[in-house]
């Protein structure tokens, strides 16, 4: 991950490096009289400052910051701590005085936290911690407090590093999915601007044809719906933004054509993702059969509802219709196939199915379907 | 008067309707032209595509009901861009109809519009429906005097467009005129109108536009 942020942090590691650098200078200078061999502590420090350089160049490019120089970067941060030992000497070290290395010590896990994450981040520090500890060889209050404060810093900012990355992804995402959506609605734009229009003109002028030329304004027709259909549908679907959600408006308006009417509100109908596509399955199965059972030219009208306890849609035919006794009669001899398939699916989202017919008057089937409360 | 951008289309709108003995006082591709157009013809009726090059068409029926106020607009549109719809009908329009609508159905569409009835295909009924449902979920404004509510009557009725039934089927199912189903619909067409004029009302008087 290239992004934005991930170099930031690293620049903000090398920042710390650096100000680290100028307290240990700091402190060296100032103790350097009680240490057990002060020769031997500029050697080190040029070291720690040398280290210091490297890294930061080193940081600055995503193509070196691999394993081997965050490996690297522990180990040599772990010598400097631990040549506290022979430097300073036990003496001055039981009396307080910092390890050559106290607060540069916490760049490295600084560095795994920022490329490896909240593990990693906390693994350095952990291992950083512990040779602190064995080289102060004096636990109190402050060496612990010292260790622990590492560690935290090193999980919070594993945490921060992932989030940003989450982010980044999220955002690259969004800009994504608005790119190909601004070209599905140009697309769109110019389809309906001219081919549609033709269509509808063509099926318009054609219709009170005799004939061929009846039948090709019919399909005109058709193909129009089917064409509309798609232009729109699609780009609606692509919008609905959660993944657990999906908008049943733009479900189901892939289910209108020349004969079938969908009606909705403006907006989006939000419904979690496997209730809408149980509706949608619903609402196919009920269109397929008043494809089946009406004769062709049978108009089906689709009525999406969203109140504030449940979702009703509606599929109504002017179909043929039949008599209620027909549908017990059907329901008694087992063969209720699709009603029962429709009944089943709304059931087992807690809604209830009313199905309403009248000969000669069509047929209309009723899915009420409870929202639940979001949570 | 027709206003489509669509030369052809023009041209076969206004041929239907020559020969189905109106009088089609202006054709014009573009929104400004057409509401400088009316002011002057002064047509009954605009049969108004949605979708003009220039101006949107809710613009549109805004100049238009400044310049030649009273005028009745029919409004087509291609696809059922929803949102533009159901914008247009609040800004005035009384009348929808799509334009894969035959021909038989755009005249009496026209009919309709002319004679000051509201012409609503079942997607408009849906869209309505589900505008005052918006409204009421929303929480009122200070000083609202609170959103327009349909009567259950006026629920009913536009259910039962939005599943596609005529007027007639509908005053056959519920037992009601012709007429009174007809009322019902304008009114609810005429609330959400109204209430669409007050909210701009307000808008502007908050902004301090109302000099």
């Amino acid at each position: 991950m290239a992004g934005g942020l991930q170099a930031s942090l690293w620049r903000a590691v090398a920042v710390f490096r650096i100000a680290a650098l100028a307290y240990v200078t700091i402190l060296v200078i100032n103790n350097v009289g009680v240490y057990l061999r002060p020769w031997l502590a500029w050697p080190v420090l040029a070291v720690t400052a040398a280290w210091t350089v490297v890294t930061t160049y080193a940081y600055a490019n995503p193509a070196r910051r691999g394993w081997p120089l965050l490996v690297a970067d522990l180990l040599v941060t772990m010598a400097v701590l631990a040549s506290t030992v022979p430097v300073v000497g036990p003496a001055a070290l039981e009396d307080g005085r910092p390890t050559l290395a106290v607060a540069w010590h916490v760049a490295p896990v600084l560095a795994w936290a920022v490329a490896g994450g909240r593990r990693w981040g906390l693994a350095a520090a952990l291992t950083m911690g512990a040779t602190d500890l064995v080289v102060r060889a004096h636990w109190d209050q402050a060496a612990w407090t010292g260790t622990i404060l590492m560690s935290l810093a090193a999980f919070a900012l594993g945490y921060l590093v992932r989030l940003a990355t989450v982010a980044e992804q999220r955002l690259q995402a969004a800009i994504e999915l608005e790119a190909a959506t601004r070209e599905r609605e140009r697309l769109a734009r110019d389809i309906h601007d001219s081919v549609l229009q033709v269509l509808s003109l063509v099926k318009r002028r054609g219709e009170a044809l005799e004939g061929e030329a009846g039948e090709l304004a019919r399909l005109a027709g058709e193909q129009e719906a089917a064409l509309r259909a798609l232009v729109t549908a699609p780009a609606a679907a692509a919008v609905a933004d959660d993944a657990t959600d999906l908008d049943l408006v733009a479900l189901l308006s892939r289910y209108a054509t020349a004969g079938t009417t969908v009606s909705s509100p403006a907006g989006p109908v939000r419904l979690p993702a496997r209730v809408a596509e149980e509706i949608g399955a619903a609402v196919g199965a009920a269109l397929d059969n008043v494809a089946k059972h009406c004769g062709p030219g049978t108009k089906a009208f689709v009525l999406v509802e969203d109140e504030p306890g449940a979702v009703t849609v509606s599929v109504r035919d002017d179909g043929c219709g039949m008599d209620a006794d027909r549908l017990a009669r059907a329901a008694d001899e087992g063969r209720l196939g699709v009603a029962q398939s429709i009944r089943g699916r709304i059931a087992d989202l807690g809604g209830t199915v009313r199905i309403d017919s009248r000969p000669g008057d069509g047929t209309e089937v009723e899915l009420v379907v409870p929202r639940r409360p979001i949570s | 008067m027709v206003v489509d951008d669509h030369p052809m289309w023009r041209e076969g709108v206004s041929r239907d309707l020559t020969a189905a003995g109106y009088d089609v006082v202006a054709t014009t591709g573009e929104g400004r032209q057409a509401v400088r157009i009316a002011a002057a013809a002064r047509p009954d009726v605009v049969v108004l595509d949605l979708q003009l090059p220039d101006i949107s068409g809710v613009e549109v029926i805004h100049g238009l009901a400044e310049t030649h106020p009273g005028v009745r607009i029919l409004m087509l549109s291609a696809s059922g861009e929803q949102q533009d719809v159901l914008d247009a009908v609040k800004a005035g329009a009384t009348g929808y109809l799509l334009k894969s609508a035959g021909q038989a159905e755009f005249l009496d569409a026209v009919r309709r519009t002319a004679a000051g009835d509201t012409v609503f295909t079942p997607g408009l009924a849906g869209l309505v429906l589900g505008e005052y449902r918006r409204l009421a979920a929303e929480p009122a404004a200070p000083g609202d005097d609170g959103a327009p509510r349909l009567t259950e009557r006026e629920t009913e009725v536009l259910r039962l467009v939005a599943k596609g039934l005529s007027y007639r089927q509908i005053a056959e199912r519920l037992v009601l005129s012709h007429r009174t189903v007809q009322n019902h619909v304008q009114n609810t067409l005429g609330k959400l109108q109204l209430h669409n004029r007050v909210e701009l009302t307000r808008y502007a008087i908050e902004q301090g536009l109302d000099d």
